[in-house]
C-alpha cells in the first residue's frame, strides 16, 4: 500500500514498463464520504481513519490495511454497530465515546491497468482518493490535503511491470500514517494536556499554567455537552473544573487568601449544576446493571424510576445547555481564562515565588504521609467516614502527582500511580454505592408511596436496590485494607521517599 | 488439486472453446485454476492474449521446475493463470504426477504464488499419442466434447476402444455434446442414440452452437466474460456446475 499526499499525477504512469500503455478504468466512481471519529480522536491517534460512504464503513489502518462493513447502526457508539470487521477493529475507541462527524469530502476510486500491444494486462493498481471539503463539526480537519491510497496488483509472470509500477508509486510514498496525512496538525482535544514544566519556574506560574490549560479543556467540551453526543463531554468538563479547584485548594499560599477564596467560589459555582447531571448520567449508563441486580418481579418499578430519571436528565440538560449558551456564562469564562492567561490581575500569595519542583515535592510528600496515616488506622470496624476521608486524600495525592508528573521521571511516577489507582478504584466504588443508596432514598422522598400504585412499585424496587447496593458497599469495604497493603509496599515507600523527600541531596 | 483434461481425438469440435470457458467458469466459482495450453493448433493462450513463451520450446523444461513455474502467466481474470507453452511433451506423465505429489518441488513451486491451484486444466492436442495416453493416466477426469454427428460418433467410439485396449479407466471420461444445433434433427437424433447406448455417460449440459462462441476469436476473451447471461455463456457455467461434484468423487 502506498500513500500519496496531494493530487495524484496520472501522467507519471505514462510509460513505466516500456511499451505498456496505461488504461484508466471507465467506471471510476465518486462518492461523498464522512470522516468519523470520537471527540478525543482515538481512531486518528491510533493512526487509522474511519470513513462512511455509500452505506459502508471503511476503516483504513495506519499501514493502509482496510476493513469494511455495512454502515447500518442503531446509534453512534461502537457498541451500536453491527458485528463486523470494522467494529472488531475499533477497540481503540472508548466504550462511552460517540462517533461524530469530523469532516466530509469526496471519495474517488479508480483503477489502472498497464496493457501491452495484445491488450493483455501486465499489472494493475487501485486508487482510493480522499478529497476533504470545508471542515464541519465540532473538531475540524485543520489542513485540507487530499490523499490517495494506492495498491499494486501483480499478475503472475509479469514481474517487470509490477516492479516498474511499484517503483513509480514508491517514489511518491509519503511518510507517516494515513491519519497523519489526512488530518494534519495536532490532535485538537486532549483531556489531559501536556503542561510544560521545568521545575525552576515559581509555583505561581506552575499553578496558573495548569489552571489555564484546564479552563481551556472545560471550554472545549461545551459544544459537545449542548449537542449531547455522549456523556464524556460533561464528565471531562467536570474533571477539568475539579482539577482547577484542586489546584486552588492544594497549592496553598500560591494565591492570596482572599483571591483563593474568590476563585474557589467561582469554580464551585461553575460546577454546582453539573453534580446532579453527572449522577443521572451514571445511573442511566448503569441501567442494565441495576436491572441485573433485581429479580424480574421488581423490574416494573425500576423501569418507572428510570423513566423519571431520564426525564429529569433531559430537563437538566436543557437548563444546563441554556446556561452554557448564555452571555453571562460566556463572559465569566472569558474573564477567568483571561486572568489565568495574563496573570497580572491575580494576587500572588506567600508561596507564590517558591521553586515549583521543591514546592511539588513538599506537597506530595505531605499528602502521601497523610494517606498512610489514615490508612494505617483503618480496619474492619472503622467508621465509613474515615474510609471516605481516605478516598479524598488519595484523590488529592493522585492529582498532585499528575499535575507535577512532568517534573519527575515518567516511568517512576507510573509505577507509583498504578497501585494508587487500584486503591482509588476500590474506594471509588465504595463511595459510589454509598452515594447511590443515599440518593435513592432522596428519590423516594420526592415520590412518596402515598402518591399511588406506581410510586409503591418504585418504592419496592428502590428498597431492594438499596439492600443490594449496601451489600456491594460492604464487599468493596472489605477490599480496602488489602489494596492499601499493596500500595504500602516497601518499594513504593522507598520510591516516594527518594522522589519527593530527598532532603539529603 | 484436481487435474482435468479437455480432449478430443477429432479437431474442430469446440475443444479449445471448452478449455477457455471452463477455465473461466472455474475461476468465477472462486477456485484457482491453471490452464495449460498443450495444443499447438488450439492456442487457448491466444484467447487470453498471452504470448507463447519462446524460451520454452524443448521438452527438457518439464524436468526443470523453475522454468516451468516462471512460464506461468496471470490472465486478466482473478484466479485464472495460463501456461502458454504449446508443444508436445514426452515426460508429461512424470510432470503431472509431480504436480500432485505434495512433497515434490513442483507442487511447492506452484504454491509460491497465492497458494495452490484447485484445478489444473489441460487443453490437449487432438490426436492419440504418447502424450494423450499419459494425460489419460494422470488426469482425474477427461472432458470430451462430441458434436452429435455420425462422424463424431465414430471418433468417440474409437476413443472408448482405445481406453479398453490400453486398460484405461473409462469412468474418467466425461463426454458432453458440443456445438449442438437443436433445429437439426440429425443432432437431436444422434444425441438420443448416444445417450441410449451409453447410459449415464454423457453430461446433461449441452453446449449450443452459437455466434457468441464464434466471436471469441474477435473478442479474444471467454464467452462468459462478455455474454455470460446469454445461452452459450450460461451453458459453460452449467457444465462446470454439473461436473464439479463429480470431480470430487474417486473412480
Amino acid at each position: 500500500m502506498f500513500l500519496v499526499r496531494g493530487p495524484l499525477d496520472r501522467q507519471m504512469f505514462g510509460k513505466p514498463g516500456g511499451k505498456l500503455v496505461p488504461v484508466w478504468h471507465e467506471d471510476d466512481s465518486e462518492e461523498r464520504y464522512v470522516l468519523l471519529d470520537c471527540f478525543d480522536q482515538s481512531i486518528r491517534r491510533s493512526g487509522a481513519i474511519l470513513i462512511e460512504a455509500a452505506g459502508q464503513l471503511t476503516l483504513i489502518g495506519r499501514d493502509g490495511h482496510t476493513v469494511m462493513q455495512p454502515a447500518a447502526r442503531t446509534g453512534n457508539f461502537v457498541g451500536d454497530l453491527e458485528p463486523g470487521l470494522v467494529r472488531r477493529a475499533l477497540g481503540m475507541v472508548p466504550e462511552l465515546r460517540s462517533l461524530m462527524e469530523i469532516g466530509t469530502g469526496k471519495l474517488l476510486q479508480s483503477r489502472l491497468a498497464l496493457i501491452d500491444g495484445e491488450q493483455k494486462t501486465h499489472a494493475r493498481a487501485r486508487f482510493l482518493t480522499l478529497r476533504p471539503e470545508d471542515p464541519q463539526g465540532v473538531s475540524s480537519v485543520s489542513e485540507k490535503v487530499e490523499i490517495t491510497l494506492a495498491s499494486v496488483l501483480g499478475l503472475r509472470g509479469y514481474d517487470k511491470a509490477y516492479r516498474a509500477l511499484t517503483k513509480k508509486l514508491g517514489a511518491t510514498d509519503a511518510d507517516g500514517s494515513v491519519a497523519e496525512a489526512l488530518y494534519g496538525g495536532p490532535v485538537a482535544y486532549v483531556a489531559k494536556p501536556d503542561i510544560k514544566m521545568t521545575g525552576d519556574e515559581p509555583a505561581f506560574q506552575a499553578a496558573s499554567d495548569i489552571i489555564s490549560a484546564y479552563v481551556t479543556v472545560a471550554r472545549q467540551n461545551e459544544p459537545g455537552i449542548i449537542a449531547d453526543y455522549d456523556t464524556e463531554f460533561l464528565h471531562d468538563y467536570r474533571v477539568a473544573l475539579r482539577k482547577v479547584r484542586s489546584v486552588l485548594s492544594l497549592f496553598k499560599g500560591v494565591y492570596g487568601e482572599a483571591e483563593t477564596e474568590m476563585l474557589k467560589a467561582d469554580f464551585s459555582e461553575l460546577m454546582a449544576p453539573t453534580g446532579r447531571m453527572r449522577d443521572l448520567d451514571v445511573y442511566l449508563l448503569d441501567r442494565d446493571h441495576y436491572f441485573e441486580m433485581l429479580p424480574d418481579t421488581l423490574h416494573g418499578g425500576l423501569t418507572m424510576m428510570f423513566d423519571l430519571l431520564s426525564k429529569e436528565r433531559q430537563a437538566g440538560l436543557r437548563a444546563f445547555s441554556r446556561r452554557l449558551r448564555s452571555a453571562g456564562y460566556n463572559r465569566k469564562m472569558l474573564a477567568l481564562a483571561a486572568r489565568f492567561a495574563d496573570r497580572n490581575s491575580l494576587d500572588p500569595g506567600a508561596n507564590a515565588m517558591l521553586h515549583a519542583a521543591d514546592y511539588a515535592s513538599a506537597l506530595i510528600w505531605k499528602r502521601y504521609r497523610k494517606v498512610c496515616k489514615i490508612a494505617a488506622g483503618i480496619d474492619d470496624r472503622t467508621e465509613d467516614e474515615e474510609v471516605h476521608e481516605l478516598r479524598i486524600h488519595c484523590k488529592k495525592l493522585r492529582y498532585l502527582m499528575e499535575f507535577f508528573a512532568p517534573l519527575f521521571p515518567s516511568g517512576e511516577i507510573r509505577v507509583l500511580i498504578k497501585p494508587l489507582k487500584r486503591l482509588q478504584d476500590n474506594l471509588g466504588l465504595f463511595n459510589d454505592y454509598s452515594v447511590q443508596q443515599i440518593s435513592l432514598q432522596a428519590f423516594l422522598g420526592d415520590h412518596p408511596t402515598s402518591g399511588g400504585k406506581d410510586n409503591l412499585a418504585i418504592a419496592q424496587s428502590i428498597g431492594a436496590l438499596t439492600a443490594a447496593l449496601h451489600q456491594r458497599q460492604l464487599d468493596e469495604r472489605a477490599k480496602v485494607v488489602s489494596n492499601f497493603t499493596q500500595f504500602d509496599s516497601p518499594e513504593v515507600r522507598k520510591k516516594f521517599r527518594s522522589l519527593f523527600h530527598n532532603k539529603g541531596k | 488439486m484436481k487435474i482435468v483434461a479437455c480432449y478430443s481425438n477429432k479437431g474442430g469440435v469446440g475443444k479449445t472453446a471448452t478449455s477457455v470457458n471452463l477455465a473461466y467458469a472455474i475461476a468465477q466459482s472462486g477456485q484457482r485454476v491453471l490452464l495449460c495450453d498443450l495444443d499447438p493448433q488450439g492456442a487457448s493462450s491466444f484467447y487470453f492474449r498471452v504470448k507463447p513463451s519462446k524460451k520454452l520450446t524443448d521438452e527438457r523444461f518439464f524436468k526443470d521446475v523453475e522454468r516451468f513455474t516462471k512460464a506461468i502467466r496471470g490472465s486478466d481474470f482473478d484466479n485464472l493463470d495460463i501456461l502458454p507453452a504449446n508443444m508436445s511433451f514426452r515426460d508429461f506423465d512424470i510432470f503431472l504426477s509431480r504436480m500432485k505429489n505434495s512433497r515434490s518441488r513442483l507442487k511447492k513451486a506452484l504454491k509460491a504464488v497465492d497458494g495452490d491451484y484447485d484445478v489444473v486444466l489441460l487443453d490437449c492436442p487432438p490426436n492419440i499419442s504418447t502424450l494423450s495416453e499419459n494425460v489419460f493416466r494422470s488426469a482425474d477426469r477427461i472432458v470430451v466434447p462430441v458434436i452429435p454427428t455420425t462422424l463424431s460418433e465414430r471418433t468417440f467410439e474409437q476413443l472408448l476402444a482405445f481406453f479398453d485396449e490400453h486398460k484405461l479407466n473409462r469412468k474418467k471420461l466425461l463426454p458432453f455434446f458440443s456445438m449442438v444445433e437443436r433445429r437439426k434433427s440429425l443432432h437431436t437424433q444422434t444425441m438420443e442414440q448416444l445417450r441410449n447406448r451409453h447410459k449415464k455417460l454423457f453430461q446433461e449440459s449441452v453446449i449450443p452452437y452459437a455466434t457468441d462462441i464464434e466471436k471469441m476469436g474477435v473478442k479474444r476473451a471467454p464467452v462468459l466474460s462478455y455474454a455470460g447471461t446469454r445461452a452459450a455463456g450460461r451453458a459453460y457455467d452449467d457444465f462446470w456446475r454439473e461436473i464439479t461434484g463429480k470431480l470430487q468423487k474417486k473412480v
